[in-house]
């Protein structure tokens, strides 16, 4: 996330005027770069906003395979470079119920850490020069920020008329 | 079981919730001292040990296993409920998980954590532990056995260890980000940085629930494989009263009674020190005592499948342990075992004794006491007694070995403490998703009549 330039900050109380005022706005080029800002994930708001699935889970499958294909590659790569013989048992491809083990850890720690990964990435995080435009956003309020916008322009009449409980100018 | 009912509002839950940072009740202090103490005891013991060698341990022929192989199996299981209560009860939309997940998830990390102290302890030499354990080849250029279940273990826990620690630490971002918006100074700086500049837009809680969501689908199987992994450890060997395949479901229903026990009995006092009882309400507290009522009578049904098994199977050498086990030299861990996670469980069938936080608290610290036991007859009494009278033994814990076992008490409940006094201790973001929803008197108006009207 960029930092924020100079903009309006509309403060709702309610989940519905903030669902509608996103409904309004998401498609007009002029409030292009818009940011909506929740205390919690609401669905409604997802939906508001017009978001599909999440690339996260591209990291998700792509590391976990990876790990899958480590396990297994680190057990059998290991034996055949040194095949250690245990029980008559033949090491390398002719062991492999005992790699599932690992293939199926690698998998499962690859996985988590590709998703971690790819959640981080997408939502720009950690970002220590973002800055916190209204404590009351991680508390109960929701929040509309429109770059470039003044306080007494149109973007902040429309907000308002959306239901916006407070209307103020925000950044540098 | 049904929806909670909240007393409580959306605005107030950062208020309620973080009344943690603010001063505690005395006995917090108290509870805090206390198991600094009990660490320092551990220390000792094991400084000792250290200087003197495992020898003053009371590990010997045939048993090389004992309490800490023991302490490592309970440590292991009570980490189960935390991820069980955040991804399983998750993916299956319990609300009351809400209240304790996040509890119960710093208790899984605290308790991976202490369980992953004790192969360090119990090797003797420790600092030559990393190399035994690493898949890295020896001075014979031969590398790890692949086909040990030691090993399985090695890439099981450490697994458990980073997928939890990062599923909590995820859920930690937004609720830290709040704590951030409320102090001031250095504070905030410090939850600033811990929470990595997270504002809370639409799009990063998107990706996040993305994230959540998965992370939870990935940690399930984890869940189930970590404890099934941890019983292969024995029941991939032949000794009698291992060398069975109920082993993975039975450890794995133990591992939540144990953890369930656990979460509630550090709930319970934490909710009184920090005055929590709005949102830890009795509905959750019994939800918690329901699931420990379940996987009691698994628990209680796989104690007599074993012994039908070892029975009905004709084997000698099965038979004569778990006799052994019933009314042998370790008859009185056996009893309790069966008494603490069996009998005293069944309580629980009465509403009353349910919903009496008492009674469920002395239950829940009981079961505890028997799962410790149950791991400790499990590993003893096979190890003791198998297949050559010549060779068998007996095995008592020494004070080393029992100190060191109070010590990782104290360890655990240190940490969890500072846990509770730095942490918010309920995932407020979650809690304000399952209230009530913050919608305008004319939104709840056009709902009501949209209703009216699907019923006309």
């Amino acid at each position: 996330m960029s930092e924020h330039k100079q903009g309006v900050l509309a403060i709702f109380e309610y989940l519905d005027h903030v669902c509608n005022a996103i409904k309004d706005i998401r498609n007009k080029p002029e409030y292009a770069d818009y940011e909506v800002y929740s205390p919690t994930s609401y669905h409604e708001i997802e939906h508001a906003c017009g978001f599909g699935f999440s690339p996260v889970r591209w990291f998700t499958l792509i590391c976990g395979l990876v790990g899958t294909l480590s396990g297994f590659g680190l057990c059998i790569l290991l034996d055949l470079d040194w095949p250690l013989i245990v029980g008559g048992k033949t090491p390398a491809f002719y062991s492999l119920p005992a790699y599932v083990v690992i293939g199926f850890e690698l998998t499962i720690l690859l996985g988590g850490i590709g998703t971690i990964a790819g959640m981080l990435i997408f939502c720009k995080i950690p970002n220590p020069k973002d800055t916190v435009l209204d404590v009351r956003l991680t508390d109960n309020k929701f929040g509309i920020f429109i770059p470039g916008a003044e306080v007494d322009g149109e973007e902040a009449k429309l907000l308002k008329s959306f239901g916006a409980e407070e209307i103020k100018e925000v950044g540098a | 079981m049904a929806e909670a009912k909240w007393t409580k509002s959306m605005a107030e839950v950062n208020d309620g919730v973080l009344v943690n940072l603010q001063k505690p009740h005395p006995t917090f202090y108290l509870a805090w001292g206390i198991s600094a103490l009990c660490v320092l005891l551990g220390v000792v013991c094991w400084a000792f040990q250290v200087i003197y060698g495992i020898g003053m341990s009371g590990l010997n022929s045939p048993v090389y296993w004992g309490v800490y192989i023991t302490n490592f199996v309970f440590w292991v299981g009570i980490g189960h409920a935390g991820t069980l209560i955040s991804a399983i009860l998750f993916l299956f939309r319990a609300e009351w998980r809400n209240a304790v997940n996040r509890s119960a998830e710093a208790m899984t990390i605290f308790a991976v954590i202490t369980a992953g102290l004790f192969p360090l302890i119990h090797v003797g030499r420790l600092w030559l532990a990393p190399y035994w354990m690493a898949p890295l080849p020896n001075s014979n250029n031969l590398w790890v056995n692949f086909r040990s279940p030691l090993i399985w273990d090695i890439f099981a826990i450490s697994t458990y260890l980073t997928i939890s620690l990062l599923f909590w630490y995820m859920g930690l971002i937004p609720d830290l980000a709040s704590i951030r918006d409320r102090v001031k100074g250095f504070k905030r700086l410090v939850y600033g940085f811990l929470s990595f500049g997270w504002t809370g837009t639409a799009k990063q809680w998107w990706h996040y629930e993305a994230g959540y969501g998965l992370l939870a689908a990935l940690a399930t199987p984890l869940v189930l494989s970590v404890h099934s992994i941890v019983s292969w450890d024995f029941a991939m060997s032949i000794q009698p009263g291992w060398h069975t395949t109920i082993f993975p479901p039975y450890f794995v229903a133990g591992a939540i009674l144990s953890g369930m026990s656990m979460v509630y009995s550090l709930v319970i006092p934490v909710r009184y020190m920090f005055r929590l009882e709005a949102f830890i309400t009795e509905d959750h507290l019994e939800a918690c005592n329901k699931l420990i009522l379940l996987t009691s009578t698994i628990v209680f049904y796989a104690y007599g499948i074993e012994f039908f098994v070892a029975w009905y199977s004709g084997n000698a050498y099965e038979w004569a342990i778990f006799e052994g086990r019933a009314i042998g030299p370790y008859a009185f861990y056996f009893w309790v075992m069966v008494f603490c996670n069996c009998i005293f469980p069944m309580a629980y069938w009465s509403k009353r004794i349910r919903r009496s936080i008492f009674a469920a608290m002395i239950i829940n610290v009981l079961v505890n006491v028997g799962m410790w036991f149950e791991r400790y007859n499990i590993i003893v009494s096979s190890l003791a007694e198998d297949f050559l009278p010549g060779s068998w033994g007996h095995y008592e814990p020494s004070w080393i070995e029992m100190g060191i076992t109070v010590g990782s008490f104290g360890w655990f409940f240190f940490w969890f403490f500072v846990f509770c006094k730095f942490f918010p201790f309920i995932s407020m973001s979650e809690l304000k998703l399952i209230m009530p929803k913050p919608i305008s008197p004319e939104g709840k108006a056009k709902i009501a009549k949209r209703l009216e009207e699907a019923k006309s």
